[in-house]
């Protein structure tokens, strides 16, 4: 088992060096910094899982190339959890007992992070988030050694209760997948509705995993709202998606979705034209860094980054400017540090604060059309609000007004 | 929405999922009471008739040719899995084909993750088939109406298939009584081969007549082998007419059970199978076993 | 004999293990003594009375979130949290049994499959005892009592799965030999006979499920203190699943051979998985390939003795399809 363990690190440097041969050469003798990445890499939620691994090695990639961070080379540990919280656990617990990882990244689902970041403490490992929503990782289930660079599942639908505050429509219904985020998302879109004065009309949470959503799309229609709230993502979002557009629901409701991706774009086609819905990321944003990026990433990859490969970026970003900082990677110097890194990157403005670990950024609404020069329908922002709105008071997973 | 277009509608949408079950469950039921065997990697052939079909589509670019080409492609390698594996285990118990066929999904989800890559993939129905209809005012979706009627004609032919012609009499017969079949002088390992060919082939076609309502993902195998196992049992394993009647059952409950008590869909349809099982060991129109 | 001096010879090996072995491979060692608790409590169903169990993950959930429930809320010691979890799955079971001895054979194992997913989705909805998707995190390893707290260590915690494991070990090896145990086996051979012959088969039945589920729940029981979590895909269908292939992968009706294909199928999983992203295609190719090549199991292949087990199965099972 020793040997193949040893066999299997060497292969994983080789691959940093494969990528960027002249930075080791430049940083020999340099220990690397080792990140951990648990990451849903099959099964359902290895679309994710995939971004965030594209998102974190290019990232590294770029790095190296321009002489490693602190002069020492980036090693990425990715292991596959398979989406499951107890393998990811072990994972986890391997990449940081095995290959000395004390930094990790990664975590696709809330549940596996929620699994993971208890252990943070005695692993003496910090963590940086950057897709992981529950408002409660940055609330009840708080621990110092957590980060979390994405925007959350509180801040997205915050996003789209400004927006909704300022249109006219007035009776609104959701629907969510039945579980922790979907259920973290609709509580505060309700007690957003409430503080506009208007009118929620009701809920319905569908099983993970749910095929048919004729019923739900039933019950949708009769609740006879203006929009409809979505809180929903992978294989369900897409059959959801697919099958409001065989109802023609978008006839009726507005459809308001909490994450606007481009592979469920590309999924579901034209049935997602017309859906509005904030967005953690989207290519269109205008600014220099992100120009920047996107060229990059097309040189890279021959496509848009997508929404995770944009949150990951920006959370490296943000451990970069930790580690820089601290000119260390030692975690108590690197912990301190975090908490008040700031970075300005692909998505403008983004910086930690202390109280709570949750990088205070600007959200985007976005609405899907279809644009010259693109085969499949994109999403354009239609609207963005500053970080301070739309980021809860610290600890808490609700707004104040 | 008055209540008679309420009802007409959701026993449309019933109808059109039990087909999807249907086509599932049915080449199941024939491969277990031919074969005595649990298929469990049933899921992934679902799964890779989807994929099959977002390929064909891509290819000749006609939804009609992957309805033709996806069953045979995923029938034939049934086909070729039998002859090659499952044949060499037929004096085995059932735990040899179960872990083989746990294999098989392991195979064909990871095979499938290397062709067609970890993204969901859009599969559109045909255009004759995207517009909707109005049913007591209610728009609804031609698709389904469409997927309603071609479970109920697959459903009689393959009725029709195992009472009238040669080799469904002998599908019925090995199924009855294998060495009786083979002691008059036919191969039933042909009748088997051809069995699970069958099976794996309209686990195919459903996989792309679901592929429109739930795009081509990876995410198809798992839940789909689950409601298969479901239906079947709650049918008899073995009883052609019991899938038929799982699949319009577990359909139905889900339908209206998720309509009046939502927060009970995960857990309806074992509810049903419980149900059924303690009143009925072998199933509706299962042997006692 | 040989089996007693050959456990001993296991149980010193596995004893000097964490001297010897680093911190990762002493946690997957530790996991993989889990699923041998659990693989094994499953043979005692599968191989030696026939009862196929498709929900054998109820059992491991069941000991989990009990488990969990007690250390997180009542700060009850590790030491008696775990046997209590233990007890609690094992009652459970007698209700899951009574319903589901009602049917024999494959529907048998459906019905556990649909109590098992009945459960799961019970789990998924209670949010305040199971916390629904999130599951349970941050479970203690709560010491005491007495103060005694060498559990909570790595190394502590480690020898509390050992001694479970072996505990139950030659539990179960008991039980096999006993009376009862010739039971079971009359049961797996040929119930009518064993009706016949005046022993009330269901009630054994009920029994034997009552204990697989015990030890079952006594290796989850000790799965949430090792992970520091419980959710609901203990509870899922694949999990019950993934247990029987372990079983069978180390050839059922052997006690110990479960153990090791359980610490086979997570070690090489492991290993694989560590090694390429396409790990379940070579892992569904080693299933196959032992369906072929192996049939009697890991334990057969090492032992040789599961030949002969395996030689009178086949003998059974051709009687019983002439009959």
């Amino acid at each position: 088992m020793a040997t193949s363990v040893t066999r299997r690190a060497a292969m994983r440097a080789s691959l940093v060096a494969v990528a960027a041969p002249a930075v080791l050469r430049h940083a020999r003798g340099e220990a690397p910094i080792k990140i951990g990445m648990p990451l849903a890499l099959t099964g359902p939620a290895a679309e994710i899982g995939e971004q965030m691994r594209h998102g974190a090695e290019f990232w590294a990639k770029t790095v190296n190339a321009k002489g490693g961070l602190l002069g020492r080379p980036i090693e990425l540990h990715v292991e596959d959890t398979t989406g499951d919280p107890a393998t990811c656990v072990r994972k986890a617990q391997l990449v940081v007992e095995r290959d000395g990882c004390h930094l990790l990244f990664g975590m696709v689902l809330s549940s596996e992070a929620l699994a993971v970041v208890p252990k943070l403490a005695e692993w003496n490992a910090i963590f940086v988030s950057s897709d992981n929503g529950d408002g409660r990782l940055t609330g009840s289930s708080f621990v110092p050694n957590f980060f979390r660079a994405n925007i959350s599942g509180p801040m997205e639908t915050r996003v789209i209760s400004l927006w909704l505050r300022r249109g006219e429509m007035k009776n609104f219904y959701a629907i969510g997948m039945d579980y922790a985020w979907g259920h973290n998302s609709i509580d505060v879109f309700k007690d957003e509705v409430a503080k506009a004065k208007k009118n929620f009309v009701g809920a319905v949470f569908s099983p993970i995993g749910t095929k048919d959503f004729s019923t739900y799309i039933t019950k949708i229609r009769q609740a006879g709202a203006d929009a409809c709230f979505i809180v929903m993502q992978g294989a369900d979002n897409n059959a959801f998606l697919s099958q409001a557009r065989e109802y023609r629901l978008a006839d009726k409701v507005q459809l308001v979705t909490s994450i606007v991706d481009l592979n469920s774009i590309h999924a579901v086609g034209d049935a997602a034209l017309g859906l509005a819905g904030s967005t953690r990321y989207v290519f269109t944003i205008d600014n220099l860094a992100n120009k920047a990026f996107v060229e990059a990433w097309r040189k890279e990859y021959g496509t848009e980054p997508d929404v995770f490969e944009g949150e990951q970026w920006q959370a490296c970003q943000i451990l970069q400017a930790g580690i820089e900082k601290a000119q260390s990677t030692d975690t108590d110097k690197l912990r301190a540090a975090l908490e008040t890194a700031a970075v300005d990157s692909i998505k403008g403005k983004a910086a930690i604060r202390a109280c709570d670990h949750q990088a205070v950024q600007g959200g985007y609404m976005v609405k899907v059309v279809k644009k010259e020069g693109f085969k499949t329908p994109i999403p354009e922002i239609i609207a963005a609000y500053p970080g301070d709105e739309i980021t809860p008071a610290c600890r808490q997973m609700t707004f104040e007004s | 929405m008055d209540f008679a277009a309420f009802l007409v509608t959701q026993c449309l949408n019933a109808l059109s999922q039990a087909a999807l079950l249907f086509f599932l469950g049915v080449g199941l039921t024939l491969i277990f009471g031919i074969m005595r065997i649990v298929n469990f990697a049933h899921g992934a052939f679902f799964m890779l008739g989807a994929y099959v079909g977002y390929s064909s589509v891509a290819i000749a670019g006609n939804f009609w040719a992957a309805l033709v080409l996806s069953p045979l492609l995923v029938g034939g390698f049934g086909i070729a899995f039998e002859l090659g594996v499952l044949r060499l285990l037929y004096r085995r118990d059932h735990s040899a084909f179960l872990m083989v066929t746990f294999g098989l999904t392991l195979i064909m989800g990871e095979a499938i993750r290397l062709i067609w890559g970890v993204n969901a993939l859009e599969v559109r129905a045909p255009p004759a088939l995207s517009g909707i209809v109005f049913i007591l005012d209610e728009p609804f979706p031609l698709y389904r109406l469409f997927l309603a009627a071609a479970g109920i004609v697959v459903a009689v032919a393959i009725w029709q298939f195992l009472e009238r012609t040669r080799l469904g009499l002998l599908i019925r017969a090995t199924s009855q009584n294998a060495e009786m079949v083979h002691a008059l002088g036919t191969d039933v390992r042909l009748v088997r081969s051809a069995v699970f060919g069958i099976g794996c082939g309209l686990a195919g076609i459903g996989g792309v007549l679901a592929a429109p309502l739930v795009t081509a993902s990876l995410a198809m195998a798992p839940t789909a082998v689950i409601d298969t196992f479901v239906i079947v049992i709650i049918g008899g394993m073995g009883s052609f007419l019991g899938s038929a009647l799982g699949a319009l059952l577990v359909a139905f409950v889900q339908v209206f059970g998720t309509y009046y008590f939502p927060d009970l869909a995960l857990a309806l349809m074992y509810l049903v199978m419980v149900m059924v099982l303690v009143i009925r060991p072998g199933g509706l129109l299962g042997k006692e076993a | 004999m040989n089996f007693s001096r050959g456990l001993a010879a296991a149980a010193c090996v596995l004893a000097l293990a964490p001297a010897a072995l680093p911190p990762y491979a002493m946690t997957l060692l530790t996991e993989a003594l889990i699923l041998g608790l659990f693989a094994m409590s499953l043979d005692l169903m599968v191989g030696y009375t026939r009862l196929l169990s498709f929900g054998h993950a109820a059992a491991y959930g069941l000991g989990a979130y009990t488990c969990g429930n007690l250390l997180l809320h009542t700060g009850m010691p590790l030491l008696f949290a775990v046997p209590l979890a233990a007890l609690f799955s094992g009652i459970v079971a007698i209700g899951v049994a009574w319903v589901c001895t009602l049917a024999s054979g494959v529907s048998f194992s459906m019905l556990t499959l649909a109590f098992a997913q009945l459960f799961y989705a019970v789990a998924f909805k209670w949010t305040t005892v199971t916390g629904a998707s999130d599951g349970l995190a941050g479970i203690p390893r709560s010491p005491g009592p007495f103060g005694i707290a060498i559990f909570a260590g790595k190394a502590g915690f480690y020898y509390l799965v050992l001694a479970c494991l072996l505990g139950s070990l030659l539990f179960c090896r008991m039980l096999v030999h006993s009376p009862f145990g010739e039971v079971l086996r009359g049961i797996r051979e040929n119930e009518a006979k064993t009706l016949s012959l005046g022993y009330n088969t269901r009630r054994y039945k009920i029994a034997v499920v009552a204990i697989a589920f015990a030890l079952g729940g006594l290796a989850g029981a000790l799965y949430a203190p090792f992970a520091g979590f419980a959710n609901t895909e203990l509870l899922f269908w694949l999990f019950s699943g993934q247990v029987l292939i372990m079983v069978i992968v180390g050839g059922a009706g052997t006690l110990v051979g479960p153990i090791i294909g359980a610490a086979f199928f997570m070690l090489v999983s492991n290993l694989l998985s560590s090694w390429t992203d396409s790990w379940a295609l070579f892992f569904g190719l080693i299933f196959i390939g032992f369906v072929l090549f192996a049939p009697q199991g890991i334990w057969g292949l090492l032992s040789g003795t599961g030949r002969a087990e395996g030689r009178e199965r086949v003998r059974w099972r051709f009687l019983k399809s002439t009959s």
